[in-house]
């Protein structure tokens, strides 16, 4: 029951904050949000090992019930979490709560239907992680967009309006692209099964049930399946070359807004990857190996070279984020504990290096009204203690050892370098690391541009002191950053638990 | 257990107490973080003295001491200390640098009314914490992880006044350019890791030892002979060597990363990032030992580094300039050493360097207080009567640097000729590694002695090198003690007489010939000998050791001579064209300048220029249905947004109604 209270105080938290005065919504939301960050904790302090829920193993915090019954098929409200989403449900409660926080400075209008808006996405990022039967699971799906849409097109930058409709258009294309090959999945399945319970879904195709439907064989059916759904999932993710919505949603999103879409969203592709096609689908991903690396490879050099041509600070870590998830495309495909457990691993990483980018870069333009490159110089000078997180964030996000990104990136290349999933693994993974020299060459020029050298600023902002709200959660996550570097089994061992078995998949034990 | 292993963790963990008092209090206390720093470090020096000691008396150490990644049914990736003859002998150079250098600190940053020293304070103990622990680092990865936390400090520092644009530009170089080895070091550490399922440094279970038993088994890995694989892997780490240690063709940052304060080039230079690439080496001889290729690539890296990079330190203006083109050339020496298989030989100039290249950074901080930050030798002159202390000790170490008898660097840096000489006396191709560095030698002694000449010699040709500024005790202790190091530190291991006078008096070897059996002297000496094939001929140690000597001092003494005049001029300039070229060293910095902005940056705008009106393009082009929508929601006010969440319920029905008709629920 407590993931239906989770789900439930964010429902009616975003409920009261749209009925609140504009006045105290940023302070209700963050009380609020930090009803579903104390359950979430609560959980994985209880948590014990259940090993992976789509393969076999028994969900933790399980609730099961018919929702909806339509013979012959039953929706049913089943939710329920392993090592693999644990992880990333606390990663959603924190960051909803630290953009929350990070949100009070910039948002100045409309603040009630803002954060009512941040919470619903909060609701929808929960129900995501949670849910097993996959009609549930694919309205909170859905639910998630809603509100990003209307956060970027209401409180985003001048071509919010553009950012928001290719968002929503893009992301919308790949549900229904995702829904169809998912649905003809079920009735391929024929009688097999009587419900959209997605381990029972797996456990059905694994035993080969899978029959012919509207003249496809079973196999072809499958195939066309897999790249219908991959391809949706792919956009979220966002892989190359359905990437290009990114950096423009980034770019207008009000900077709270880009630390949860880059934090959480973009994982809720590559977390739907694992679950359906590396884990449901496996035999045909391993079939698939070859391109689906070569098309994670591209993404971590050709998102980084993109990164590389930025000159606005917001680009450049919008592009890299297209750069870290091509590493956890990697991981994945390669089959084995450390590839994707390091996959896992850096969803979470990412997502609070990323989340602290984004904001610290925030925090930047409240002050200066600028995040071009070229418009500011040598702001260590007059604000040394952000400048100093923007540092330590950037190492992050180059991998410094002892911060959480070099643990998933170490992890990922060591289970990529020994995949026997992936021809010539080691070449493979040797091309894709280059990613960490280049991810170096342009943020240490953006800090030197913008951070470094004599102060100068074009917009003639007077800079103030960035406000106690605007730091704190700097320091939150800096600190979860090197917390998770120097340990991270806080969530590697739970990780490990429920990766292992989809790593089984491919012959690796 | 000795008791002092048990304490041994503390060495690395007392700088890092001071990196987080210094950074949290730094700015209310007195000293901003320099005594904090001093005890620190002080308190390493000493329980590294300790730890010496026990290995003195025979004993090892190594333990795990921290999961950081528990494998369930895969390898685990954990911390240990590893503590034998090498990793004891390091950790007292590197701690007593350390000390030495917070002490100078007081004089160089505190006693000029420096701003920042809490990060200064803060960044210095983080920097020795980080090069202690990777100086004791049991594993491969652990060693990696410290690696790299070594060369973020040097960035840290090479930057500490980011006010100006060249700390700026030069932080940025070294970390990029090291990053592009560590690339390398990576690729390496991850397949050590994935061919032999650790990273461990000792034991029968060490990566080493798996190494030289999957070679006389035949193994093959990934389709590739063992033989080989290993080279492979030995040269991807290598990778990261050439970067840290600034060897031919990564060289180029270490010059640039003078802009640091002249205690952090100290540091640099002679005990941490610099010395981190070869003890690298040294820590895993046991894998290279295996292979001749790789002994022959670092070898060869090495000789031609040493010459290449005295060749530019011929005709710099700037002291610390002329200092960091002989580090980058002495560390070529020590490559030499270790790819000839004179493993004893290039940790005996380790050792030496360290002394008295730190000694010279910390002399030439003093002439530039004194010279009121000026560094040009051409500005100076005549230093020797107002500042006795200094000049004296940098003069034992540059006596150590040209290789002149007695001093330390004569020694270890004969050993390491002599090494090269016995092995190309067999295998001819050597020859050329050992008539490079011999070069090398005579230039060595000729750019030590023009920058003393030019320093403290002749007449002040400036009003600042007429009335220099006094320098403190803060300054003058540490250069004594360097200065008595550099002198007497070559004593240890005296091969020539040794080897003529019939005396057993090596010993540095002997206590490098002990500790574990896996990275005893002695066991790399016969892998070296026979697994890799090498083989040295006799001959006697006095004749090279004379040549070498006569080159020094004839070099040397040119130098002298030339520049220790009223009016020195520069007679280098007549080379004309030659001149010229090495004056731009050699066009490697433009190069690599090119190769970021003229090829990748430009690279990177195409692709940039590609993505956007090819790949966007496309996709606005087939969605018709986004541009159709975009320009109607242009149209809408902000506030009928509901529309929106209407058109996306729609959607799911719409979706749910498909799935309905095709379900057959109708």
């Amino acid at each position: 029951m407590l993931i239906e209270a989770m789900l439930l105080v964010t429902l009616v938290g975003a409920l009261v904050v749209f009925a609140s005065p504009n006045r105290y919504a940023g302070r209700l939301a963050f009380a609020i949000s930090l009803l579903p960050l104390g359950i979430s904790l609560w959980l994985y302090h209880r948590f014990e090992a259940v090993g992976n829920i789509f393969l076999g193993g028994d969900p933790a915090f399980e609730t099961r019930a018919i929702w909806i019954d339509l013979q012959p098929y039953a929706i049913e409200w089943w939710v329920g979490v392993d090592g693999i989403s644990l992880p990333l449900l606390v990663l959603a409660t924190i960051l909803a709560t630290l953009a929350i926080v990070s949100a009070w400075t910039p948002i100045d209008e409309r603040e009630s239907q803002f954060y009512g808006l941040i919470l619903i996405l909060e609701t929808g990022l929960i129900g995501v992680f949670v849910a097993l039967d996959f009609i549930l699971w694919f309205v909170f799906w859905e639910v998630v967009l809603i509100p990003m849409y209307l956060l970027i097109g209401i409180w985003g930058g001048p071509r919010r309006k553009y950012a928001a409709i290719k968002f929503f258009v893009y992301t919308n294309v790949a549900s229904l692209a995702m829904f169809i090959g998912f649905v003809a999945i079920v009735f391929g399945l024929g009688d097999a099964v009587a419900t959209f319970g997605m381990p029972e879904i797996t456990a059905a195709l694994h035993d080969g049930q899978l029959g012919a439907l509207a003249g496809l064989d079973a196999a072809t059916l499958k195939l066309a399946a897999f790249l219908a759904i991959f391809a949706g999932f792919a956009v979220k993710v966002p892989m190359v070359p359905v990437h290009t919505w990114l950096p423009d949603a980034h770019v207008e999103a009000p900077s709270p807004v880009s630390v949860l879409l880059a934090g959480v969203l973009l994982k809720m592709g590559t977390y739907a990857l694992l679950r359906f096609n590396f884990t449901m689908f496996d035999d045909v991903a391993q079939q698939l190996a070859v391109p689906i690396a070569i098309l994670a490879v591209i993404s971590v050099i050709y998102g980084a070279m993109l990164a590389l041509a930025q000159s606005d600070l917001k680009r450049i870590v919008a592009y890299s984020s297209i750069s870290s998830m091509g590493y956890v495309i990697l991981g994945l495909v390669a089959y084995t504990t450390y590839g994707v457990g390091g996959a896992t691993f850096q969803m979470i990483s990412h997502g609070l290096i990323s989340g602290l980018m984004f904001m610290v870069v925030g925090v930047i333009y409240n002050q200066t009204h600028t995040r071009m490159v070229g418009d500011m110089a040598g702001l260590a000078d007059r604000m040394p203690v952000v400048v100093g997180v923007f540092v330590a964030g950037a190492f992050a996000y180059m991998g410094l050892p002892l911060m959480s990104g070099f643990a998933a990136e170490f992890m990922i290349f060591y289970g990529a370098f020994e995949s026997t999933v992936v021809p010539s693994a080691p070449l493979v993974t040797a091309v894709a690391m280059f990613g960490i020299v280049i991810v170096a060459g342009y943020l240490l020029w953006a800090m030197q541009q913008s951070l470094f050298g004599p102060f100068r600023l074009e917009t003639d902002e007077p800079l103030g002191r960035a406000p106690i709200q605007d730091i704190a959660p700097l320091f939150v996550l800096l600190a979860l950053i090197i917390l998770l570097g120097v340990d991270p089994d806080i969530f590697v061992t739970m990780i490990q638990d429920a990766a292992d078995p989809v790593a089984a998949l491919g012959g690796d034990t | 257990m000795d008791a002092a292993f048990t304490y041994a963790p503390l060495i690395a963990l007392f700088p890092l107490a001071s990196f987080v008092i210094a950074l949290a209090f730094g700015k209310y206390l007195p000293t901003r973080g320099a005594l904090p720093g001093i005890v620190a470090t002080g308190a390493s020096l000493l329980v590294s003295v300790w730890v010496a000691a026990a290995v003195w008396q025979g004993h090892v150490h190594h333990e795990v001491l921290y999961t950081w990644i528990a494998g369930e049914d895969v390898v685990s990736l954990e911390f240990g200390i590893l503590l034998d003859p090498l990793s004891a002998l390091m950790l007292v150079v590197v701690s007593l640098i350390s000390f030495l250098v917070h002490v100078f600190s007081l004089g160089y940053m505190n006693a000029e009314g420096e701003t920042g020293l809490p990060r200064y304070y803060a960044e210095l103990g983080l920097f020795s914490f980080s090069m202690l622990a990777f100086v004791y680092a049991d594993n491969l990865l652990m060693a990696f992880i410290f690696f790299e936390l070594v060369g973020v400090c040097s960035y840290l520092l090479i930057g500490f006044w980011f006010r100006d644009g060249a700390p700026a530009s030069a932080q940025k170089k070294a970390f990029l350019v090291t990053r592009f080895g560590d690339y390398f070091f990576l690729i390496g550490v991850v397949g050590i890791l994935a061919t032999f399922g650790t990273t461990t440094f000792v034991g029968s279970e060490g990566f080493p030892q798996l190494a030289e038993a999957a070679i006389a088994g035949g193994e093959t890995f990934w389709g590739i002979d063992a033989s080989q694989w290993v080279t492979l892997l030995g040269l991807l780490v290598l990778g990261g060597v050439i970067g840290k240690s600034a060897q031919f063709p990564l060289h180029t940052w270490l010059p640039d990363a003078m802009e640091g304060p002249t205690t952090v080039s100290a540091l640099i230079h002679a005990a941490t990032m610099v010395a981190a690439g070869v003890y690298l080496v040294a820590r895993m001889f046991g894998f290279y030992a295996v292979s001749p290729t790789a002994l022959a690539i670092i070898a060869f890296v090495g000789a031609f580094t040493a010459l290449f990079a005295a060749t530019m330190g011929v005709v710099k203006d700037d002291i610390k300039q002329v200092l960091a083109y002989s580090t980058i050339s002495q560390y070529g020496y020590m490559m030499l050493g270790l790819g000839v298989g004179g493993y004893v030989a290039a940790v005996f100039h380790l050792m030496n360097h360290a002394f008295f290249k730190a000694l010279l950074f910390l002399g030439a901080g003093s002439v530039i207080v004194a010279m009121h930050h000026k560094q040009n030798m051409w500005e100076m002159g005549g230093l020797k009567e107002h500042l006795p202390v200094t000049y004296w000790t940098f003069l034992a170490g540059s006596l150590a640097l040209a290789g002149i008898v007695p001093f330390s660097g004569f020694w270890s840096k004969d050993e390491v000729l002599f090494e090269a000489l016995l092995l190309g006396a067999e295998a001819p191709i050597f020859i050329a590694a050992y008539a490079m560095a011999l070069a090398a030698v005579f230039l060595t002694g000729f750019y030590t002695f023009r920058m003393v000449a030019l320093t403290f010699h002749g007449e002040a040709r400036t009003d600042d090198a007429a009335t220099p500024h006094g320098v403190g005790w803060s300054i003058k202790f540490p250069l004594v003690v360097l200065g008595v190091l550099a002198t007497v530190a070559g004593l240890i291991n005296m091969k020539p007489v040794a080897v003529v006078a019939d005396l057993d008096i090596l010993y540095l070897e002997t206590w490098l010939d002990a500790g574990f059996e896996t990275t005893a002297y002695g066991t790399y000496t016969t892998l070296v000998t026979e697994v890799a094939g090498f083989s040295y001929a006799d001959i006697g140690p006095l004749l090279p050791a004379i040549i070498a000597l006569v080159l020094a001092v004839a070099g040397a003494a040119l130098g002298y001579r030339t520049y220790a005049v009223a009016e020195p001029t520069e007679p280098v300039k007549r080379l004309g064209g030659a001149y010229d070229l090495v004056r731009a060293n050699y066009y490697q910095d433009e190069f690599q300048v090119w190769l970021a902005e003229g090829f990748t940056a430009r690279l990177a705008r195409a692709a940039d220029s590609f993505d956007q009106i090819v790949i966007d393009g496309t996709v606005n082009g087939i969605s018709t249905v986004s541009l159709r929508a975009g320009s109607r929601v242009r149209r809408l006010q902000r506030g009928i947004v509901t529309n929106y969440a209407a058109l996306m319920a729609a959607s799911i029905v719409a979706l749910l109604l498909l799935f309905a008709v095709y379900g057959g629920w109708f």
